[in-house]
């Protein structure tokens, strides 16, 4: 073996060894607030208030799992984060699917089937997404009441659908851009139609797209706080307001490690989109969101 | 729209509040969410229960209630208010204000529930002569709490000044101890600073500077010198206080790793669920004021405007529920507070509170009693707003006394 | 020709238009409706509940003159700057890592991307501790050994905001890493294999040739990192409340106190259209240029 291979491979081995190196500190980095959550959630409240916050617990108790799931008082009603979950995945399924339908169809006329005026439509929509929400509330609000939608799951998918579509819509018109016209003139003069062409030859097409847009309206529906608590009340709350009012004790004591467990839970659904979906989520990205 | 025609066809629609087989439902926002208030106010909502109503919980936690509020807001927006709502200091007046509230002078004249209460208190019950909102409980907020062991072992007795209490800090501290548990919240400092302005100057200053939000008295040199006492206090507080809860700071009172926290009287149920006792284990009493005054904050509930009789009749057995004698014995029994009528005995409440309800018996015969600040009992939020940015804000910077003072001018000024 | 086109052509010449329809009467009414209210509001005298009355500027002068507003718009140009540059850095380090043929990247992957799915109501929580100089990072490092170790940001006003960065960072770069892979995974290996055949370095090729091409990744990111950045609310809540002393104050923060604790309608009203103005001052450029280009290609 020469000399130069030698070193060459030498170079190389170094290089891996810096890069899985370095990814492995990352990861300890990314890890560390779950760490904090896990071992907290597994400790009693005595120790965590005899000033145990980061350390291993001394005897491991499921203890506060329990209670966030299944006993947990919020006001008065002491049925832990179930029946929220509930709740949140009564919301959160169809706003998701409609947004995400919405957002293809309008992708689809943006870029298929444009108009004068088209690219000042989707600078409109596109606007919304910087929209900040604390502002919309209260006229959001009048809307729902004239509606007869306050303080329902509906009115809150209806919000979420409204300001999801601007998002959406700019998955799907910077994905359907990169598919050849040529694709859809060529079904027109074969004699499909609008609904035709979009169903049998963009659908099919867009499965990478539909993932990344589902994956980024379920995390900010799920996870949204504001329009829950806004619009809402009681017991049709989604999860994150239920999370809320368990954590955020201001004149009475904290229980931190049921805070946590429950912050987990109402984790679950997000971090198992992005655990099952996340090679489709790189995947759909690389199919063409990143083009824009 | 053909988004909603969409909508309301693929889910159900949800009612907000399913009926039970009762007389009727009484829907309420409030903040209290943790264990000890939530099971204070089951004392409440049980009385409802066995006048045949039925209880419809919708909690908001967080940030001192201005998530409830903002709830509150949005449904009163909507169109759909709750039946019933929790208030804290200006809020139910403010409420009052924009008609939504409806008059209990109806019940108030048929039970005489007034009579009950101190004068100072119905200044937020009653907008002009309207009686609008019903109290139930009433927090003392100048208490200072101490471990006894701690203060036994270092020699110190019950301060009588703010020199001797911060001169007790310095002995604490050569002793090892963090003299003074607090957390960086703003709403923490600010108790401190409330207590320092009120006990140093007297009340007449407080209700000038912080009540009528009096020019000359807010620049005067007694605020300044307030500054100056909250600058000394800063210098008994340990590192490790910023992002740290009152419960964790009356933790650390109760474990002996520091000698007192300033705090209202909801701090009492952490030494007692420790099974600690007063007096024995840990002392209570009020931040050293040359005159004796009593800070007060009350949680009332307020109730809507509605025309359906049936509503009316749950509202009214709400209300009745509220102010009856042995609810509020034992509501405040559990939560830690006073009973809000000053005619409920207090014979079996502990040490601590005994002396609080004595001291208001006092108070409100010398006219030394006053809202707190901090809780919003003061002044309304805009300026209490801005005493809690500058007093937040002097405590964790070195910011000196006189341009604190500024600030703070300042800053009213701009919120009128 | 007009006249020859039939019913049936007229109806499927106007579809699109008529599908695309209430998604913008949506927006029209859900942005540009509310948008219009709220600047209404803010010239208005609101104040617990919106009055529609004209006061003129007065509301904004207000702002204008709080402390609290100028340190928000100040924590915001230095958030986002440092969030933006940190987020893109490690970003883009990660997913070129990761694009070496590593073992394990799907597990890797998903340890970068679980904090998306995390709520900051709690897990501000768990950085408070991390943060925290008697719990955290600096009492574990203390213990091991090195007793001089300082880490007190979060206590220190002057400090604290770039407490808020880190939390903020760590939360958002697996998107930021996912989009960046994505785009790399895009990349031809052969121009990597053409290059390195003529002799130039691994880290040179990836800055000289791989991170230009990447341009539409970086645009991507940047668009979705100030959607984060201006949105972000929660993260200041549960983190530092706006402490120690407002010093962490945003202007998300600014306007729901302002709105619903503080009873300032007019003053909340005031700070969001000033946000708007901001965003729309920026995005609209962009905007202009991006459709610009897309016009010319097709």
């Amino acid at each position: 073996m020469s000399t130069e291979a030698r070193s060459a491979r030498r170079a190389h081995q170094f290089g891996r060894l810096f890069i899985y190196g370095s990814l492995i500190a990352l990861a300890i980095f990314y890890l560390m607030p779950l760490w904090v959550m896990i071992v907290t959630s597994l400790k009693s409240l005595d120790e965590i208030y005899s000033g145990s916050f980061i350390g291993l617990p001394q005897a491991i108790t499921f203890e506060a799992w329990e209670k966030a799931w299944g006993q947990a008082c919020i006001g008065t009603a002491c049925d832990g984060l179930r029946p929220y979950f509930v709740n949140s995945l009564l919301m959160v399924i169809p706003a998701v699917a409609l947004s995400t339908a919405i957002g293809a169809i309008n992708g689809y006329i943006l870029t298929k089937w444009r108009f004068p005026g088209a690219n000042f439509v989707f600078g409109l929509m596109l606007f919304g997404c910087f929209l900040p929400f604390q502002a919309v509330i209260l006229p959001m609000a009048q809307l729902l009441g004239s509606l007869r939608l306050s303080g329902t799951i509906p009115g809150l998918v209806l919000v979420h659908t409204v300001y999801g579509i601007s998002f959406t819509t700019l998955f799907f018109r910077n994905y359907f851009i990169t598919i050849p016209d040529e694709l859809t003139r060529a079904a027109q003069i074969d004699g499909a139609g609008f609904f035709r062409i979009f169903f049998s030859v963009m659908l099919p097409a867009a499965l990478p797209i539909i993932v990344v847009s589902c994956i980024w309206q379920f995390t900010q529906i799920w996870n949204d706080f504001l329009f829950g608590v806004s619009f809402t009340a009681g017991q049709s709350s989604p999860i994150t307001v239920a999370l809320n009012n368990i954590v955020n004790v201001t004149m009475g004591r904290k229980q931190y490690n049921v805070d946590m467990a429950a912050a987990m839970i109402a984790a679950i659904p997000t971090l198992v989109v992005y655990i099952v979906a996340g090679r489709y989520f790189v995947r759909g990205l690389t199919a063409g969101a990143v083009k824009g | 729209m053909k988004l909603i025609t969409l909508l309301a066809a693929s889910i159900s629609l949800l009612p907000v509040a399913a009926m039970a087989e009762s007389k009727g439902t009484v829907e309420g926002i409030h903040h209290w969410v943790s264990e000890s208030e939530v099971n204070a106010l089951k004392v409440i909502t049980d009385k409802l229960a066995s006048k045949g109503y039925t209880w419809q919980d919708s909690a908001v936690g967080g940030l001192s209630g201005a998530n409830a509020l903002q709830a509150l807001r949005t449904r009163l927006a909507a169109g759909n208010p709750p039946t019933t709502m929790q208030f804290l200091g200006y809020e139910g007046l403010d409420w009052a204000k924009e008609g939504v509230l409806r008059s209990l002078n109806d019940l108030y004249a048929k039970n005489g529930w007034d009579k009950a209460l101190a004068p100072q208190l119905l200044v937020f019950v009653k907008s002009d002569d309207t009686f609008i909102s019903l109290p139930i409980n009433m927090h003392r907020q100048n208490w200072v709490w101490a471990n006894k062991a701690v203060f036994d072992k270092a020699g110190i007795a019950e301060p009588k000044s703010w020199d001797e209490l911060i001169a007790a800090g310095d002995k604490l501290k050569a002793a090892g101890v963090v003299p003074l548990a607090i957390g960086d919240e703003p709403w923490q400092i600010l108790e401190v600073f409330e207590a320092i302005v009120t006990d140093v100057n007297g009340t007449e200053f407080y209700k000038k500077a912080v009540i009528d939000l009096d020019e000359a008295a807010l620049s005067s040199d007694q605020m300044v010198d307030a500054f100056d006492k909250l600058r000394k206090v800063r210098g008994l507080v340990d590192d490790g206080f910023t992002g740290r809860d009152w419960a964790v700071a009356t933790g650390m009172v109760a474990s002996g790793k520091a000698g007192m926290q300033i705090m209202g009287d909801w701090a009492k149920g952490e030494f007692l669920a420790k099974g600690m006792k007063p007096g024995e284990d840990f002392l209570c009493f009020p931040t050293p004021a040359a005159t004796a005054n009593f800070k007060f904050i009350i949680d009332a509930f307020g109730v809507f405007n509605n025309d359906d009789p049936a509503v009316i009749a749950a509202q009214d057995a709400w209300a009745e529920s509220i102010m009856d004698p042995e609810v509020q014995k034992n509501f405040n029994k559990i939560k830690g507070s006073i009973p809000a009528r000053s005619d409920v005995s207090v014979e079996d409440f502990d040490a601590c509170a005994k002396r609080s309800f004595a001291d208001r018996e006092a108070a409100v015969a010398s006219g030394n009693m006053v809202g707190g600040l901090t809780e919003g009992f003061a002044a309304p939020p805009q300026f209490s707003g801005v005493f809690s940015d500058v007093v937040g804000k002097f405590f964790v910077t070195d910011m000196s006394s006189k341009d604190a003072v500024q600030a703070l001018v300042d800053g009213i000024n701009n919120a009128r | 020709m007009r006249s020859t086109l039939s019913l049936k052509d007229r109806f499927s010449r106007w579809l699109p238009r008529l599908v695309l329809s209430p998604s913008l009467v949506a927006i029209i009414v859900g942005v540009y409706l509310f948008i219009a209210w709220t600047g209404w509001i803010s010239l208005s005298s609101s104040k617990m509940v919106p009055k529609y009355d004209f006061v003129g500027l007065e509301q904004y002068i207000r702002l204008w003159s709080t402390p609290r507003w100028e340190t928000a718009v100040a924590n915001l140009f230095v958030f986002t700057v440092l969030f933006l540059a940190i987020t893109i850095a490690i970003g883009l380090l990660i997913a070129i890592l990761l694009d070496q043929q590593i073992r394990a990247e799907g597990f890797l992957r998903a340890v970068y991307l679980y904090p998306m799915a995390l709520s900051f109501i709690v897990t501000g929580t768990a950085w408070k501790w991390i943060l925290n100089p008697d719990l955290g990072v600096e009492k574990v490092v203390n213990d091991l050994g090195w007793t001089g170790f300082v880490f007190d940001w979060i206590t220190r006003p002057e400090y604290a905001i770039y407490c808020v960065v880190i939390a903020a960072v760590w939360q958002s770069t697996g998107f930021a890493m996912a989009i960046f892979l994505a785009g790399l995974r895009g990349i031809d290996t052969s121009i990597i294999k053409a290059a390195q055949i003529e002799g130039a370095s691994l880290p040179r090729i990836y800055l000289n040739i791989i991170v230009p091409m990447l341009r539409p990744a970086f645009l991507s990111v940047i668009v979705l990192l100030s959607y984060i950045s201006i949105k972000s609310f929660d993260l200041v809540l549960a983190l530092t409340g706006g402490g120690p002393g407002n010093s962490t104050e945003m202007p998300s923060t600014f306007m729901f106190s302002a709105t619903f604790r503080r009873n300032q309608m007019g003053v909340g009203a005031a700070s969001a259209m000033m946000m708007l103005m901001t965003v729309a001052a920026i995005i609209i450029p962009y905007l202009y240029s991006e459709l610009k280009e897309a016009r010319n290609e097709h």
